[in-house]
């Protein structure tokens, strides 16, 4: 990323996020391809430097964007643009990852942020070495109904036996919903540096009919990695019989752990 | 983990990406930033993209 040049007022600097400034070379990102098609550079100030790309203002100025946002097309290729740029850091370095949408006027703009931030310099550290995986729990949702009936039994009796199968067997799926969520995270934070449980989906959101009883994101050192998912592979083998499903995904920028806790 | 669809794969990836992407990492004032307002939106048009999605999946799933 060359200094000054034509960064006018129709361009704008999207930070993707920091990473630390004497590990880092242009090379790192050659060939990666930004937000915009931009080359992606490095604009450093002191220990650390930003990943940073060139941004067209009519696309990524402040209505513009909040009117892009809307696009679910143009959402999806610029969120995995963003998220590309920091695998290909994440390969070579620690990576500290921005939320999208952060922008800057001017390089000048993106190096007094990095000034204003010593606390970056410690946030490489706690995640050096490290991945973020994911892991979703969920339980089954109730079975239906079996079709067996009494022969003889009136409809009436019927009904209300199916009605207190239908209750025995929501409460049985309640405790094991308690008992996954307690083991799983307890048991894969364990296997972790840092772990933390975010709020569920609704099966609206998480697209699935099963229920989630776990959103939990994990700090894992990349050479124990192997170890977490064994520890994953055992809660499978326990509670996979009882209806319950685990979804892993990562490695990831660890974007669960780089604020700090108020 | 499990074996799920290709669709169904991309489906979930999405989803994870933009939570993490859009809720997750760092937080600093830019001179351009999103507001939550903003990112509220995001889900809605996202929901709207992955219910196209699932609905290809499960003919019986009904899109809002």
């Amino acid at each position: 990323v060359s200094a000054g040049g034509r960064a006018g007022r129709g361009t704008g600097w999207y930070v993707y996020g920091v990473v630390p400034a004497g590990e880092a070379h242009d090379g790192l990102l050659e060939g990666v391809s930004g937000l915009a098609g931009d080359a992606v550079g490095l604009v450093a100030a002191g220990p650390v430097a930003a990943i940073a790309t060139r941004v067209p203002l009519d696309e990524f100025g402040e209505d513009a964007i909040a009117t892009n946002l809307r696009d679910p097309a143009w959402l999806e290729g610029r969120v995995r643009a963003h998220e590309n740029v920091l695998a290909a850091a994440l390969a070579a370095l620690p990576v500290i990852p921005f939320r999208f949408g952060t922008i800057y006027r001017s390089e000048e703009h993106v190096r007094e942020m990095l000034g204003e931030n010593e606390r970056f310099v410690d946030a490489i550290e706690r995640v050096r070495g490290r991945v973020e995986l994911g892991v979703k729990g969920f339980v089954a949702t109730a079975a239906p109904a079996a079709e067996t009936e009494a022969p003889g039994a009136s409809a009436g009796r019927r009904y209300l036996e199916e009605k207190q199968r239908a209750r025995r067997l929501e409460e049985e799926r309640q405790r094991l919903k308690a008992r996954a969520a307690e083991e799983s995270h307890e048991r894969l934070a364990a296997a972790a540096d840092d772990a933390t449980a975010n709020p569920l989906q609704s099966q609206e959101v998480s697209g699935r009919e099963d229920e989630m009883f776990l959103n939990g994101a994990y700090l894992v050192a990349i050479e124990r990695e192997d170890r977490f998912r064994v520890a994953l592979g055992e809660l499978e083998q326990e509670l996979g019989p009882s209806g319950v499903v685990y979804e892993m995904t990562g490695p990831w920028p660890p974007y669960n752990f780089v604020e700090d806790p108020e | 983990v499990n074996g799920r669809s290709p669709a169904a794969q991309h489906e979930v990836t999405l989803l994870e990406l933009v939570d993490r992407v859009l809720n997750k990492g760092v937080v600093v004032t830019g001179d351009i930033t999103l507001s939550v307002a903003d990112v509220d939106l995001v889900y809605v048009g996202l929901r709207v993209l992955l219910a196209s999605v699932s609905t290809l999946e499960q003919p019986g799933a009904t899109a809002k």
